[in-house]
């Protein structure tokens, strides 16, 4: 039988009440809007062009394999230079046009088309770099806002895992109890104890070369989770604890629902919100360890566009280009802030004062 | 061109060094398994055996073998090859020549003052050390003493003041050998201050006197004979003896100093023999004729008087007991702030204060070393006057931190200077691992070095200042081929070679392809996070070509791993090259050092390689070269003397490795850039030709009283000059 999903009355009216908070309600929908934003940041920043027109036939550069030169009239086999191309019409007054996104970078490209272009251009609209360029003539805000991408995915994954993982080992000290809980106990107590920056320096530094980025960035998840699931794992302890002692809990059982059940289908429902209200803070977390790392050099593997390196470049030239600093750390304030208004306002409505029943 | 490091500081030599501010990298050295050496052994036991005594024991034993076997000489046994202590079982009493230790026990008075175990060391190695007459001197040797060379420092130089530097960590030692030792700081003890028995002149191909008056190479080229200057003296008062040079081989084979490096760099297979003649004089045979003997053998004395017990307490005894040195500067361990700074005083006494080409040198009283860990922040101390003197090689440094018009410069207060030297660059280059697919293909080689946009790089990250490197070898003079060009970007050339590898069709993301759907992708691996960015931009460029680069930067050490390991497929790296007469092909490109198999064993008859050989860890050819032409062409140039052959053959084997297209130069710098306060006051010249490093020949001097005046001016904001203070010294530029 397929129950039809419904949320339970309690977490209604907890999601109400998160509505009702408007400062981290509203913190929300930007922090949404802004990595939705991201997702699709390859039609708002992108060296590609979104439509190009020619030859009676309409291109759709944006997504799918590179378009060569030669293909419009170029001399080159490589991928076009849409700008270049967008300027090669314009001056032939030909029919054909180009339709560029708002800024017409990626993060990669190095804009040295003028002669003089040496690193670190100052912030400007006619060239179509909004917050300047970093010391290879990469456009600034391409790399803000595709680090933003990355650093967000990397963040939820990392809260995925982090749960996925303190969860199990939780429920299962919690529920067992005895000795599973103290010997379980101490081995995450052990396990805390190991230095996290070290060993990430350690395991990053011996990563097999040959991994494409994609494996180089998702070890790096797990590094980063292998070392840091120990915190999260007390509190569902404490809390599984509380839960099983109520008499739902002794009635599956006497039903005869198995451990398993019991755990997943009847505990963690109600151990989660206690677990929710954590969970933008590890998204804030997760992105301050990531830019850290970046910043440190652990992190991402370059060129990948990242926050820590534009910070560490912004900073060792905070003279000659101030624009590199105040627009990472404008950005990185304000995710960070976003984030923290939608936890307040998350532990504010599930705060369980407001809710509970105690029999 | 000569190479003053190759004494000095030979570890350097040997090793990759970081650049750039990061002047601290050490070699991964081949660590011996100590508890195998049988004298550390015994000197751990040695804590409860009374020594005295085993020695006293030890000797009565040789005495008694001793005796034993002139008796069976005397039987007509001929066939036990006679060892040296034999001597010492003869009735004789008086010394032969040759001899060390007379029947009774008794040494040679040059050795006299020599500790047990050096005596017997020397007696030991009776084909390696010996005491001869002077009457032994050959008398036709054309003995020079560096008088028609002129001094490269001022008249006009004032002593006093204190130089202020900084160094990025505090020393872990101040030992000058053995682990930790080969740090920044170093440089401070040995290559700017301690002196050598002769110097390389920085102007000209001759000599300079250091530690010997003057010298004679014998008639075979091999042997250098030295006299040593009477006045020459350590700190510690003591005179420096001929006999110091004998002990130098005893301290430096030993085991105790725990440095294989050195312990090989001084082995007998180099150093045919070293013989005292008298106090101060003595000679060195080196095992080729090479032209430049005379610097090859030019060695540092160990002070004898210092480690008279050199044992396995070496490490701890010495950690911070600075050895009394034969320059001008000293480290009092009362000057030493643990952590935080070193204070080199200058003697007042030195010996060699009026001596020519060393008396209008080393003027600071002080040399006051601070630590400051980042190198931004030691240049905004730089800004505020507490560092005098900034090395500005850095791009960013030069154009933007302190731009011409900055107010310090256009005041007067600061002179920003390029000065062009004639030293051989620093190798940068990527260095293409020929044993990994797809690299193992010539043709794919040759078209990655098409690929690499390295005239962007300059034009753009570098600004036009450095030039192109073309060669491996460039910078040896004659030496270094005229004509030879490293090959330029061109997407068009590059496709081509590519397409003749087999790469020829472009995936969906515009980058190569062959016939199996194999992406023409490789990894470049580096351990220099400062040259990151040009890494990125030969990244996107390579694009183009359709070759994908992935980049591995990682931590120096971890790199230089990877890379002895062999396990890089293109590694960027540089060697430091010290000023040499001839460049060196053997470590790096003959195959013998790629693979374990030696010789001409690892090819097959038509010269290509055998299947299975066994990858060589652990060495310098980085590009894993192994080709039997290039293997014989190097075998003829290392033991060539004759220096019209050699540069022959260095401009042939620089074409064969071209060709074989292992090896993308990149970059060299023709100049050294400098900031300096103008209490700094510098020779006519600036420095010399081979300079370096702004610290290397300390000809520079501090202003006392200009530094009172220019920190007034700043004060009330007045300038002290004109016009900006910046400064090109053309005089050695090279076009």
């Amino acid at each position: 039988m397929i129950r039809k999903p419904s949320l339970n009355p309690i977490t209604r009216k907890k999601l109400q009440r998160f509505r009702s908070i408007k400062r981290g309600y509203w913190s929300f929908l930007l922090l949404f809007f802004l990595f939705g934003f991201s997702l699709l940041g390859e039609l708002f920043v992108n060296k590609r062009a979104l439509l190009v027109w020619h030859e009676g036939e309409l291109f759709f550069p944006t997504y799918g394999s590179q378009i060569a030169g030669k293909t419009f009239g170029l001399d080159y086999e490589y991928e076009t230079n849409y700008r270049e191309l967008k300027r090669k019409f314009q001056e032939d007054d030909s029919s054909h046009w180009v339709l560029m996104p708002p800024v017409p970078y990626d993060p990669f490209e190095m804009d040295y088309a003028k002669e003089d272009s040496t690193g670190f251009s100052p912030p400007s609209l006619a060239d179509g770099h909004f917050c300047g360029t970093d010391k290879t003539e990469r456009d600034v805000l391409a790399r803000l806002l595709y680090g933003f991408r990355i650093a967000m995915i990397f963040s939820f994954g990392y809260l995925i895992l982090i749960y996925i993982i303190a969860i199990c080992a939780g429920c299962l000290m919690g529920y067992f109890g005895g000795k599973t809980d103290i010997l379980g106990l101490r081995l995450v107590e052990i396990w805390a104890n190991v230095p996290f920056l070290y060993m990430v320096i350690i395991l990053v530094s011996v990563m097999p070369g040959w991994w494409g980025i994609g494996w180089q960035v998702a070890s790096l998840l797990f590094i980063m989770v292998l070392f840091s699931w120990t915190g999260m794992t007390y509190y569902v302890r404490a809390a599984v604890y509380k839960e099983k002692a109520r008499d739902y809990v002794a009635a599956a059982r006497v039903l005869g629902a198995s451990p398993f059940r019991v755990i997943f289908r009847h505990l963690l429902p109600n151990v989660i919100s206690t677990l929710v209200t954590f969970a933008p803070f590890t998204v804030a977390a997760a992105i301050s360890s990531i830019t850290a790392l970046d910043f440190l050099g652990y992190g991402l593997p370059a060129p990948t566009p990242s926050w820590g390196e534009l910070l560490k470049q912004g900073v060792s030239n905070l003279r000659i280009a101030p624009w590199i600093v105040i627009s990472t750390v404008s950005a990185l304030v304000l995710t960070l802030t976003l984030v923290t208004f939608v936890g307040e306002a998350v532990r504010e409505a599930f705060d369980p004062k407001k809710f509970s029943t105690y029999e | 061109m000569k190479s003053m490091y190759l004494r000095i500081n030979p570890f350097l030599t040997a090793s990759l060094i970081l650049l750039a501010g990061c002047d601290d990298h050490k070699l991964k050295q081949p660590r011996e398994d100590v508890a195998k050496t049988s004298s550390e052994e015994s000197s751990r036991d040695g804590r409860e055996i009374d020594r005295e005594f085993a020695r006293t024991l030890a000797r009565e034993f040789g005495r008694e073998f001793a005796r034993e076997f002139a008796r069976q000489l005397a039987e007509g046994n001929q066939s036990i090859a006679v060892p040296t202590i034999a001597s010492a079982g003869t009735v004789d009493e008086t010394l032969e020549k040759g001899e060390f230790v007379n029947a009774n026990g008794r040494a040679h008075p040059l050795i006299a003052h020599c500790s047990e175990d050096v005596l017997e060391f020397y007696s030991k190695h009776p084909d390696a050390f010996s005491i001869e007459n002077t009457s032994a001197i050959p008398a036709d040797l054309e003995w020079e003493d560096g008088s028609d060379e002129s001094e490269f420092a001022s008249p006009k130089a004032k002593k006093g003041g204190t130089w202020n530097v900084f160094m990025s960590d505090f020393p872990r030692t101040l030992r000058t050998i053995g682990p930790d030792a080969n740090g920044a700081f170093r440089s401070y003890l040995l290559d700017y201050n301690a002196l050598s028995l002769v110097m390389p002149h920085p102007n000209s191909d001759g000599y300079y006197p250091g530690l010997a008056k003057s010298w004679a190479v014998g008639k075979d080229g091999k042997t250098v004979f030295f006299q040593l200057d009477p006045d020459a003296r350590y700190s510690d008062g003591n005179p420096v003896r001929a006999s110091d040079f004998l002990f130098t081989f005893y301290f430096m084979r030993s085991k105790h100093v725990q440095a294989p490096w050195y312990n090989d760099f001084y082995g007998k297979d180099k150093f045919l023999k070293v013989t005292l003649y008298d106090e101060k004089t003595l000679s060195i045979k080196f095992y080729k004729a090479k032209p430049d003997v005379v610097e090859r053998v030019s060695l540092r004395p160990i002070p004898e008087h210092f480690y008279i017990e050199l044992d396995g307490e070496f490490l701890k005894k010495y950690q911070w007991k600075p050895e009394p040195t034969t320059g001008p500067y000293v480290a009092l361990p009362e000057n030493i702030d643990k952590g935080k700074s070193v204070t080199l005083v200058r003697q007042k006494d030195w010996w060699a204060n009026q001596k020519k080409f060393h008396r209008y040198r080393f003027n600071p009283d002080r040399i006051h070393v601070t630590v400051i860990r980042d190198y931004n922040k030691a240049f905004e101390i730089f800004l505020k006057g507490g560092i005098d003197m900034f090395g500005l090689a850095k791009t960013e440094f030069w154009y933007e931190k302190i731009p011409d018009e900055h107010p310090l410069v256009v005041n007067g207060y600061l002179t920003k200077l390029t000065f062009f030297n004639q030293i051989p660059p620093p190798s940068y280059a990527m260095r293409i691992n020929s044993q990994k697919p797809p690299l193992d293909n010539k043709d794919a080689r040759i078209g990655l070095h098409h690929a690499m946009n390295f005239d962007l790089i300059l034009k753009k990250i570098f600004r036009g200042d450095y030039v192109r490197m073309n060669t491996m070898a460039d910078g040896y003079g004659a030496r270094s081929h005229p004509t030879l060009r490293a090959r330029e970007f061109s997407v068009e050339k590059a496709t081509e070679y590519f397409a003749k590898a087999g790469y020829s069709k472009r995936g969906p993301d515009g980058i190569l392809v062959n016939k199996k759907g194999e992406r023409l992708s490789v990894e470049v691996m580096t351990g220099y996070k400062h040259y990151e960015d040009v890494l990125v931009v030969l990244k996107e460029e390579a694009k183009k070509a359709g070759l994908e680069l992935k980049l591995k930067i990682l931590e120096r050490t971890a790199a230089w791993k990877t890379a002895g390991e062999k396990n890089h497929q293109v590694v960027f790296s540089a060697f430091n090259s010290f000023v040499e007469l001839f460049p060196r092909f053997w470590e790096p490109y003959h195959s013998d050092n790629a693979y374990e198999e030696t010789g001409d064993s690892k090819f097959e008859a038509d010269g290509s390689l055998k299947p299975n050989l066994t990858t060589k860890p652990s060495t310098n050819n980085f590009t894993q070269t192994a080709v039997r032409e290039i293997d014989h062409l190097i075998d003829l140039y290392r033991p060539e003397e004759d220096l019209g052959k050699i540069t022959e053959m260095a401009h042939q084997l620089s074409t064969m490795i071209h060709d074989h297209g292992v090896y993308v130069p990149a970059w060299k710098k023709p100049w050294l850039r400098v900031g300096h306060w103008n209490w700094v006051k510098f020779p006519e010249d600036w420095g010399p030709k081979e300079t370096r490093d702004y610290e290397e020949f300390q000809v520079f001097w501090i202003e006392e009283s200009a530094k009172d005046k220019i920190l007034k001016a700043q004060k009330e904001g007045k300038p002290v000059a004109e016009k900006p203070t910046v400064r090109v010294y053309e005089k050695y530029k090279n076009n």
